[in-house]
């Protein structure tokens, strides 16, 4: 086990250092950050001060060199816009982005995985129908016009809850979060479960194609022969053997949760790091958005590692082979 | 035999609907078993040998069903039981036994857990007790070190081990009648005989009877007392195993023991009976078998009944054999 954790985390930063190669020379071909930096009207003395003080007049391996440098240390240099060093930045804006993108998993998970059992345990039933038929509209219909929807029928027309923004967050066991106060989760119901709404309908037809395959098993012919009560055959037969598949796809959804939160962000004004990123790409601010697409594959390299760790934990199978290499 | 019977079924037909109407995959069968009785059942693969097990079991997968019959366990009507009843029924009364011991048992869960729940299925105990009794049941089908064994999972045991947990859990619960589909197919040929031979006592030893499925006359002539013969969901000829085995009566059972390899010259060809089973949308209109039968006449366009060549030995056929040649022989 040991070694195959190894073996990945070697592989991860040989994937970082390429991403980090291809990312900051993409970057550079976009546009010529000092434009947005400057007033145009400013002498072009000035201009050139402002590129000597960014190091942007020197080659590009040049600044890669440094940026690798800084990047080794910790340091994925100061944002243009704010001044200030943009892991910074992004550690303040996270907690929001990770509450939004966890609270829209438990989501998808919570009303999903119920639904899509259903579906498979009565695959002829009127439910069903309408549970697939919700997941197809899931799927096919984009979320940030299903974002705007919400926001016009919940907030504007009922006005039950808030348009944007956070709303009050509190502190409970060290973790900042909104979703400890009442106002915080009247802010945080609507994108959440906009959010969620894709992987609602993708963890439907997932567990509804798991339990479809699982019940048509001997050994769940055997566990009804058993004379077992159909709760006891789904909950102890048929989850167990479901779970192994939706987890290892959720885990690596995790990850485009908070990817993909950026469209969500964007349309309720949360506070997250989708927001950040976007702004500074209007902004060409490069130092933001290299250390964003950076920590985003930093993130899928863990997650996928961490799925592989519990999907050994999960099916006994894969943790005998697991304990012999 | 009518007065300890512990299931009597009658005119049992099951269903499978189609788009052109009906197949029925189990077509007119009868049958009795006494307590302690051993029956083959044997037929070869889509004879609907295996339909008529799950029948038993209230376990024909939708959108099969039951059409037709009566099936009396212990002098109830099963055929119209709740979901609940049969719960009850099942795994307590009524055992099964599949055919793939690779494939009976759940990959995820302990062997323990898979068997403790079955007792817990039908008895309030604790489960400690419950393990208790797992624990003798493993080693009453030879699994040594039960407490090891117990928290293994299905993955680390062989498929004759796993078979052997598969009729422990059947045999946990002390039921009546226990219906084995092909249990021995999947293993090889001397675990095969050990679980054939260790399955005869525990059902001496339990009293329970014993429905043994299987395709093969040969493994069927070593446990059963009394064999059925199926073909195209009929049942075509049954009787005491001694006495169809010395005069098969209906051409099918005569043609599948001269294929047994047993019973063919040595250094020749293994004789084969020609064609194949026919489809079930597409069947003859008399008796199934005549198709493929060299005794077959325009007699045979009528389904014959079942006639009793003697005591308990019944067969289904316009001309059986054997019969004429007693005659013969008579005269």
């Amino acid at each position: 086990m040991l070694a195959f954790v190894l073996r990945r985390v070697m592989q991860s930063v040989v994937v970082l250092f390429v991403m980090s190669l291809v990312v900051f020379s993409m970057i550079n071909l976009v546009g010529d950050p000092v434009d947005m930096l400057v007033n145009p009207e400013s002498l072009p003395e000035e201009i050139d001060r402002v590129r000597r003080d960014f190091g942007l007049d020197q080659p590009v391996h040049v600044q890669y060199w440094k940026f690798l440098l800084g990047a080794i240390s910790g340091d994925l240099g100061k944002s243009f816009i704010f001044g200030r060093p943009a892991l910074a930045l992004m550690a303040e804006r996270f907690p929001a982005t990770l509450e939004l993108a966890t609270s829209a998993l438990v989501i998808s998970v919570t009303v999903g995985l119920p639904l899509g059992v259903y579906a498979g345990l009565r695959p002829d039933g009127w439910g069903t129908r309408i549970i697939m038929g919700g997941s197809v509209l899931g799927i096919s219909v984009p979320t940030f016009w299903l974002g705007l929807m919400m926001i016009i029928v919940f907030s504007v027309v009922l006005g039950w809850l808030p348009v944007s923004g956070r709303g009050e967050t509190a502190r409970f066991l060290g973790i900042e979060s909104s979703a400890f106060t009442l106002d915080g989760l009247r802010h945080l119901v609507l994108p959440a479960t906009n959010l969620a709404l894709f992987k609602i309908a993708m963890v439907i037809r997932l567990a509804r194609a798991g339990t479809v395959e699982v019940m048509a098993l001997d050994f769940i012919r055997f566990a009804r022969a058993k004379g077992l009560a159909p709760r006891r055959i789904v909950l102890a037969h048929l989850m167990p053997n479901i779970l192994i598949p939706i987890v290892t796809v959720l885990g690596i959804e995790f990850g485009t949760l908070i990817a993909f939160a950026t469209v969500t962000e964007s349309i309720f004004a949360w506070p997250g790091l989708g927001k950040l990123v976007i702004d500074a790409i209007v902004n060409l601010d490069r130092p933001i958005v290299v250390a964003y697409l950076l920590f985003v594959v930093t993130l899928f390299l863990v997650l996928n590692l961490v799925v592989d760790i519990i999907y050994a934990l999960l099916d006994p199978r894969v943790r005998l082979q697991g304990d012999e290499t | 035999m009518t007065r300890t019977d512990l299931l009597s079924i009658q005119g049992l037909r099951t269903e499978f609907p189609t788009p052109d109407g009906p197949l029925a995959a189990v077509n007119g069968v009868d049958l009795e078993i006494a307590r302690g009785d051993v029956l083959g059942i044997v037929g070869e693969s889509g004879s609907g040998k295996t339909v008529l097990g799950l029948s038993i079991m209230g376990l024909v997968d939708r959108p099969g069903r039951v059409a037709a019959g009566r099936i009396a366990f212990d002098g109830t009507d099963v055929t119209a039981f709740s979901e609940a009843q049969w719960q009850g029924l099942r795994g307590n009364r009524v055992a099964m036994i599949f055919q793939d011991p690779t494939t009976s048992l759940n990959p995820v869960q302990r062997i323990g857990t898979q068997m403790i729940e079955a007792i817990q299925a039908h008895r309030d105990i604790s489960s400690g007790a419950a393990r208790q009794i797992v624990r003798e049941a493993m080693v009453r089908v030879g699994i040594n070190s039960p407490d090891e064994r117990l928290a293994a999972y299905p993955h680390q045991f062989s498929g004759g081990m796993r078979q052997r947990v598969v009729i422990a859990i059947a045999l946990l619960n002390e039921p009546d009648l226990i219906i084995a589909d092909e249990p021995t197919t999947a293993l090889d040929v001397t675990v095969q005989s050990q679980i054939l031979r260790d399955m005869r006592r525990l059902c001496r030893d339990s009293g329970s009877a014993l429905i043994w499925i299987s395709h093969d006359l040969g493994v069927v002539a070593q446990i059963a007392n009394r064999v059925a013969v199926m073909y195209a969901g009929r049942i075509v000829e049954q009787g005491a195993t001694m006495e169809l085995l010395k005069s098969p009566s209906h051409p099918y059972t005569a043609g599948l023991m001269a294929s047994m390899p047993a019973n063919s010259p040595r250094g020749q060809r293994l004789i084969s009976i020609p064609g194949g089973l026919p489809q079930l949308s597409n069947m003859p209109k008399g008796c199934s078998f005549a198709p493929r039968c060299t005794r077959a006449t325009e007699a045979c366009e009528v389904l014959p009944d079942l006639s009793f060549i003697s005591r308990g030995h019944g067969v289904r056929c316009v001309f059986p054999l054997h019969v004429g040649a007693s005659l013969a022989e008579r005269n």
